[in-house]
This record gives C-alpha cells, sequence and structure tokens, in this order.
C-alpha cells in the first residue's frame, strides 16, 4: 500500500491518478482534506467520463503525477 | 385560546391574577425539556447579521435554542440557515466559528454539502452505495422559515408561524432604534469585532425578564454609576435627555415584546454627549441633528432595554448591542452578544465605542457582570425544595397600565406604565410570562395569532 496523500495541499492544476487507474486535474480544492473537484483527463474504465467535473474523494487518490 | 388566562400554563405556574409566578419554571427540567418544543422550536429566533457574511461562501455558525446551526451565504448569493448536523450520522459539519467554504465536509465519515445545504459528495457513492442513495432526500435540514429583516437574520423551524415581520408586529420600531443609522437613515448597523460568547449558570428567563424592563434592579450597578464607566466619564450612560422626557414601559401584550423607551418632546435639543472625546462628541451632534430633520416618529424615542420574545435582548443605546439568550440547560444559559456601529462612523468613533462597549457589557462588562452575579445566585437559592415551594411576586404596577398613551402629540402602542414618577412596574415580566405560559399551552400557531381573529371577527362585521 503507497503512503496516504495529503490532498488538502494540492494545488489546482496538480494532475492525479485514481485508484480506478484514471487521471484527473484538480480545479478546486476546498481543502478540507477529503474532498477534491477535478476535470477528467483519461479513463479506461469509462471513457465518458473524460471531460466531466466530479468531486473526488481523497482515499480514491493513489498518486500525484509529475 | 385553551389558557385560562388568570391561571396560565395548566396547574397555575404562571398566575397573573395575583402576580405570581412559581420557582418551577426556572429550575424544572421538564419545564425546561418542554420549552424546547413549545417555545424555542416555533418562535422566531435571532441567528446572525448578513455584515457577517458579505461574500458568497461566508458562514457564521451560530444557535437556535440548544442547537447549532450554521448561517451562510451561498455560492450565488442567497442567505441560508441550516441544522448542523450531518445527515448520515448527525456529526457536527461545521466545527468552526465562522469562515469562508466552497463545501461543509462532515468529518466523520466524509459527506459533503454545498453551501446551498445539496448532499454534493458521497464517499464510494458509486462502489459502495451502487449510486442508489437519492442525494437530493439527503440534504442539510433547511428551515422552514428565514427572514433578513435590515441586515438582521431570523429563521423559524415552524412552516405555520406568521412571517416575521408579523410575528414583530409595533414593536418594529423598537428594533429599528437598533439597525437604523444613528443620523435616522435606514439600516446603517453593521457588526463590530467578534461575538462575545460565554455561559452563567441560571435558566436563560433570568436575563430575559431583567432586559424586559427591570428598572428595579438599578440599585444593583450602583458601583458602575460611582466609577463613571460612561461614555463621558460619569455615571453608567450618558443620558441628559432624561430631564426633559418620559420614561416608559411599553409592553405588546399579544406578541410578548416589551421595554422601557424614553418618549422625548416635541422640539428637544441634542444634548451633550460623549464628552471624553472630541470627535466622537461631534460624530454624534451631527448625527442627533440629521435625524431630527428626518421625518418618522421615530427620532422622538431613546431607546433603552427591551426584549424580543423569546430570547433576544436589545439595548438600542449606550452600549448598541443585541443578545441572544440561548438555552443549554434548566440550570445554564450561553449569551452571544453581538455589538453594532454605523458602518459609516469614522473608525475613531468605532474604536472609542468599542472600548466603551466592552467595559459595560460582556462577560468582562462591569454592569453585565453584576447582573450575572444576581442571575447566578437567585437561580441557585431558588432550586432547592424548600425554596421552590414559594412563588415569586410580580404585582408592582399591576392595573396601572394604560392602552393609547399619549404624550405631546406622540402615540405608544401596547400597553403603556408612565415611570416618569412610578420608577418601576412588573408590567413587561407579566407580559413576558403570559406570553411564555401560552406557547407552553397552545397546541398550534393559530392559537397563538390572536390578532388574526380579532381582524377576521371585524371583517366579517
Ligand atoms: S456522520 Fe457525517 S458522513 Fe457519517
Ligand atoms: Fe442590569
Amino acid at each position: 500500500m503507497s503512503d496516504p496523500i495529503n490532498v488538502r495541499a494540492l494545488a489546482v492544476g496538480t494532475r492525479v491518478m485514481l485508484g480506478s487507474g484514471a487521471e484527473v486535474e484538480i480545479i478546486v480544492n476546498p481543502e478540507d482534506g477529503v474532498w477534491l473537484f477535478a476535470r477528467y483527463l483519461s479513463s479506461a474504465d469509462d471513457p465518458a467520463m473524460v471531460g466531466t467535473e466530479d468531486m473526488i474523494f481523497a482515499q480514491d487518490v493513489v498518486e500525484i503525477r509529475p | 385560546m385553551p389558557m385560562n388566562a388568570t391561571r396560565g400554563y395548566h396547574s397555575g405556574l404562571v398566575d397573573l391574577t395575583s402576580g405570581q409566578i412559581s420557582r418551577e419554571i426556572f429550575v424544572n427540567e421538564d419545564i425546561y425539556a418542554q420549552e424546547q418544543e413549545r417555545v424555542f422550536a416555533r418562535s422566531w429566533l435571532f441567528v446572525g447579521h448578513e455584515s457577517q457574511i458579505p461574500n458568497n461562501g461566508d458562514f457564521f455558525v451560530s444557535r437556535m435554542g440548544e442547537e447549532s446551526v450554521i448561517l451562510c451565504r451561498d455560492r450565488s448569493g442567497a442567505v441560508r440557515v441550516f441544522l448542523n448536523s450531518c445527515r448520515h450520522r448527525g456529526m457536527k459539519v461545521c466545527r468552526y466559528d465562522d469562515g469562508n467554504a466552497a463545501v461543509f465536509t462532515c468529518p466523520y465519515h466524509g459527506w459533503s454539502y454545498g453551501t446551498d445545504g445539496a448532499l454534493v459528495g458521497v464517499p464510494f457513492f458509486r462502489e459502495a452505495y451502487h449510486s442508489e442513495l437519492d442525494k437530493t432526500k439527503w440534504g442539510l435540514v433547511p428551515v422552514a422559515q428565514l427572514a433578513c429583516y435590515k441586515g438582521t437574520v431570523w429563521a423559524n423551524w415552524d412552516a405555520s408561524a406568521p412571517p416575521f415581520l408579523e410575528h414583530l408586529g409595533e414593536f418594529r420600531r423598537f428594533l429599528d432604534l437598533i439597525l437604523d443609522g444613528w443620523d435616522g437613515r435606514e439600516g446603517q448597523a453593521e457588526l463590530i469585532g467578534g461575538v462575545q460568547k460565554w455561559i452563567i449558570p441560571c435558566n436563560w428567563k433570568f436575563p430575559a425578564e431583567n432586559f424586559s424592563g427591570d428598572t428595579y434592579h438599578n440599585i444593583s450597578h450602583r458601583s458602575v454609576d460611582l466609577v463613571g464607566a460612561g461614555p463621558s466619564g460619569r455615571s453608567r450612560r450618558d443620558y441628559n435627555e432624561l430631564n426633559v422626557a418620559r420614561k416608559l414601559h411599553v409592553a405588546l401584550p399579544d406578541r410578548g415584546h416589551q421595554t422601557i423607551t424614553y418618549a422625548l418632546p416635541k422640539d428637544h435639543q441634542p444634548q451633550a454627549a460623549y464628552q471624553n472625546s472630541p470627535e466622537v462628541a461631534e460624530y454624534f451632534r451631527h448625527c442627533e441633528e440629521e435625524r431630527r430633520r428626518r421625518p418618522g416618529s421615530n427620532n422622538r424615542l431613546m431607546g433603552a432595554p427591551g426584549e424580543i420574545f423569546p430570547n433576544v435582548a436589545l439595548l438600542p443605546r449606550q452600549p448598541r448591542t443585541l443578545a441572544v439568550w440561548h438555552p443549554k440547560s434548566a440550570h445554564e444559559t450561553e449569551v452571544w452578544r453581538f455589538f453594532f456601529v454605523d458602518r459609516d462612523a469614522p473608525q475613531q468613533v468605532k474604536n472609542f465605542l468599542r472600548d466603551y462597549y466592552i467595559r459595560y457589557s460582556g462577560p468582562a462588562g462591569m454592569t453585565e457582570q453584576d447582573d450575572m452575579e444576581n442571575w447566578n445566585y437567585a437561580h441557585a437559592a431558588s432550586r432547592g425544595v424548600i425554596a421552590r415551594r414559594y412563588p415569586y411576586t410580580y404585582e408592582m404596577g399591576m392595573g396601572h397600565a394604560v392602552e393609547n398613551y399619549e404624550w405631546d402629540g406622540l402615540q405608544i402602542p401596547g400597553r403603556v406604565i408612565d415611570l416618569t414618577k412610578a420608577q418601576a412596574s412588573e408590567e413587561p415580566m407579566r407580559n413576558l410570562y403570559r406570553r411564555w405560559a401560552q406557547f407552553m399551552e397552545a397546541d398550534s400557531w393559530d392559537e397563538l395569532m390572536p390578532w388574526r381573529h380579532e381582524t377576521a371577527a371585524q371583517a366579517a362585521q
């Protein structure tokens, strides 16, 4: 298991990978340490998600992309 | 009305014929529990001031009765009030005093609510709930009614209660004395500083009746008068108008609101005040002159302590403040005191007033400390099994109130006792407890709005 990521500290524009393998870009960070507002850049599971915006749960964030 | 006018609240706990009220209504825990349901869950309650939430997303965590509520300005600019309790397991969603938020996220399992109260984020919504939870049904609980009046925000959990201004009735002009500018312009008040919050070990009705217009306890503040805490270094307040004014108790029997007020003669001139600071003195002198130029009867009223039923105290003048007596238990009250200044006043005036306000009011205020000491020990000394057998007397001035009071062309609403000679009466307290007993007995708001039935009866004639 990877180390937990502190989502509170992630800047707008940061790209992160989710447990599903999808990649999203942060558009708003409410800094509550629980949620991020993000836009889907890729989503192998459900390609229709690409381009849509959604709330991302902190436990779903597995990796910060360079 | 189901209430027997002479022996109210079932067993005669409030007996307005003899002017006696049982100590049980202050110290009995069953009565306290009933009050939460019958008084606080259906009354209009003060929750805050719009100057606390100027921007979209701003919030202030307030209280209604014993319960925490969130006052916020949502992302579209609308003012909202919600119960501060997560719909999942009840966790307090917002634990800050105030701030700005994009969403309110529950710390327990992470449900997240928009500033409009809608449930927007549910962890593992697709995986664990299989997208089957109907999020539209699980938003934060909104109040049934909300009213913004000259910046103040009021809310009510009961959809059948009358609109706020109808509940206020003719008492509106006394509230206006705080909310309008000192120069008479409408709605110029803004909050200064933070809200002072503290706990007093007494039932909430001790402060509520005191602020209803207890002029009898002036002796209790003698030491403050001797120290000269007032803004001119004398007494407690600048009250030079008293030499020419009529001092009145005003009570609105069908509403339960009551106050002390001073009626000024038609042609009275501004009196010297704020003599410890020439700039502040000049500001108020200018405002007083402006106010006299504006039409309307309020420029002949000088504000003094009053109470809006059930738990909001006003002090329109020196210091200009609203207090909310939040019930915490039968034996504890959490006071929240809000202080006001004219929005456009020079900073120097605001600073001077802040110093005066906190010297007078609040947990460290000299005058408020006198009051707290009295309520604290009066409550404790009324709790015992022997003490409870002996009622308090409220018979002062019984039968001496008049209706249609007029002086020098100024008409005053409600029932009035002229205190200019009498000095004190207990008419305001009787008015408070009459209304309280009506609330404790009435099963619906319909029984609590006699004025509507009178209007309907007149129309039928
Ligand atoms: S109590 Fe709020 S998410 Fe469970
Ligand atoms: Fe007092």
